[in-house]
């Protein structure tokens, strides 16, 4: 299935927004697990992800062509 | 009262005189008078907000002026709060300015912000970051929240309910504080000035809307902005179960901001001097804590780099050396690291960090 990237901060620096096609990926842990995996950076860094722009606060099921965002925290000022 | 100074936005369809008494009668707090502040501040005291406190224990310096539009090269030196008063209440004489010339802390937070309806954070660190948000939180306080990194930026409205979620808050996105030197600050990573510009004008805006009932306000809303691209992403916030606010004084009292004057550190603080001291030691291991790609490139043979985004792996191994001493370019990102290995090794090794870091040192680092 498809799943839509849409990175911000630093962690764009890593994951460039794209589309990507994964297989057995159910649902928003595993998405987070791929991530880490593919992207080991992303381990290091606080981060939260959004499903069609809402914010995962638990695991979620994800359906094909979902968008999923991945958020680090600003402090600049 | 003189209507004629608001007119253009009386006059206004959706907007109006009753809008307009509403924000003569509100009492709005910006904390942090730097680039978000400065702009929301000029705003806000121009659109009529009938009291407004600035919160700033700082003094206006040279590498501020290029986003801290309040100030001018002659203020250099003064206290922020006070450049910024007068030259508001020149601007508007007709509104009331509050002076607050003090850093935000565990004690005095809850005292302030009980005289505001409505609070700005415009702060640059995470540590006042979570202590306004939990006092926000406490006292049920709507908090505009704008951040910015990079190019980009962050804006929320946090402890405010709209009609269909009673306010959420920044720990519902981010529960715990990240650990420091994890994220990059804009004195590490630098800043474009007119980002924090329109960052801070979008949070007077939405103080605006909030207070006069206007249009849709960011509440359980974060919305990410993009300099480079003029994008927009929007995304509701929910409520989190994975971290714990405060729920009385007594203890909000209680919790840990990482107040730096409340934690004694074991590390020393030092000049080149005393580097060039240590250095010659055979004891002495110098460890540049900067990014690979991060210049002015130093001799390897004399500094070891251990780039923070690899500090983890590194301190997981032991080295011989007793003197550990700890560079960046600014010397904050080695301040961190400091205190990482001071956890660590605690009496068994001295650990020092460069003050002022490279940048400050310039001249010894490009001689040698």
């Amino acid at each position: 299935m498809e799943i839509e990237i849409i990175s911000f901060g630093q962690i764009a620096e890593f994951i460039s927004n794209q589309k990507i096609e994964v297989d057995g990926i159910a649902d928003t842990d595993a998405f987070k697990q791929y991530l880490e995996d593919r992207f080991p950076t992303l381990k290091g860094i606080k981060y939260k992800l959004a499903l069609n722009k809402n914010i995962v606060q638990q695991n979620t099921e994800i359906e094909n062509q979902a968008t999923v965002a991945i958020m680090p925290p600003f402090s600049g000022g | 009262m003189s209507a004629a100074r608001y007119n253009r936005q009386i006059i206004l369809k959706g907007f109006g005189e009753e809008a307009q008494q509403k924000l003569l009668r509100a009492k709005v707090l910006i904390i942090g008078a730097g680039g978000l502040g400065c702009p929301a501040l000029q705003y806000l005291a121009a659109a009529g907000i009938g009291h407004i406190g600035i919160v700033d224990d700082d003094t206006v310096s040279l590498s501020n002026l290029h986003r801290q539009i309040l100030f001018t090269t002659a203020d250099i030196g003064k206290l922020k709060v006070e450049v910024a008063a007068k030259r508001l209440q020149e601007m508007n004489p007709q509104i009331g300015i509050i002076r607050h010339p003090i850093r935000l802390q565990k004690n005095n937070i809850i005292d302030i912000i009980s005289r505001y309806d409505y609070i700005l954070d415009g702060t640059d660190n995470f540590e006042s970051r979570y202590l306004i948000n939990d006092a926000c939180a406490l006292l049920n306080k709507p908090l505009i929240f704008a951040a910015v990194s990079g190019f980009e930026g962050q804006l929320a409205i946090f402890s405010s309910s709209d009609h269909l979620t009673p306010g959420t808050n920044y720990r519902d996105i981010f529960p715990i504080p990240p650990d420091k030197g994890e994220i990059p600050n804009c004195t590490e990573n630098g800043i474009i000035g007119v980002l924090p510009g329109v960052l801070g004008t979008m949070a007077a805006a939405e103080a605006i809307k909030l207070i006069a009932k206007i249009g849709q306000p960011l509440t359980n809303k974060i919305l990410s902005y993009n300099l480079l691209t003029q994008e927009q992403y929007t995304i509701n916030i929910s409520h989190g179960d994975d971290y714990t606010l405060p729920k009385t004084v007594d203890e909000f009292l209680n919790m840990d901001y990482q107040d730096t004057s409340e934690v004694p550190q074991g590390y020393i603080e030092i000049d080149a001097e005393e580097m060039v001291k240590l250095q010659q030691l055979d004891s002495t291991i110098l460890i540049d804590v900067r990014e690979r790609h991060e210049v002015p490139v130093l001799d390897k043979q004399i500094f070891t780099q251990v780039p923070m985004s690899e500090f983890g792996t590194f301190m997981s191994k032991e080295f011989y050396q007793k003197h550990v001493v700890l560079i960046c370019q600014h010397g904050i990102r080695s301040v961190a690291a400091a205190e990482t290995m001071q956890e660590k090794y605690g009496d068994a090794k001295k650990i020092y960090s460069l003050k002022g870091g490279i940048i400050k040192w310039r001249d010894h680092f490009l001689k040698s």
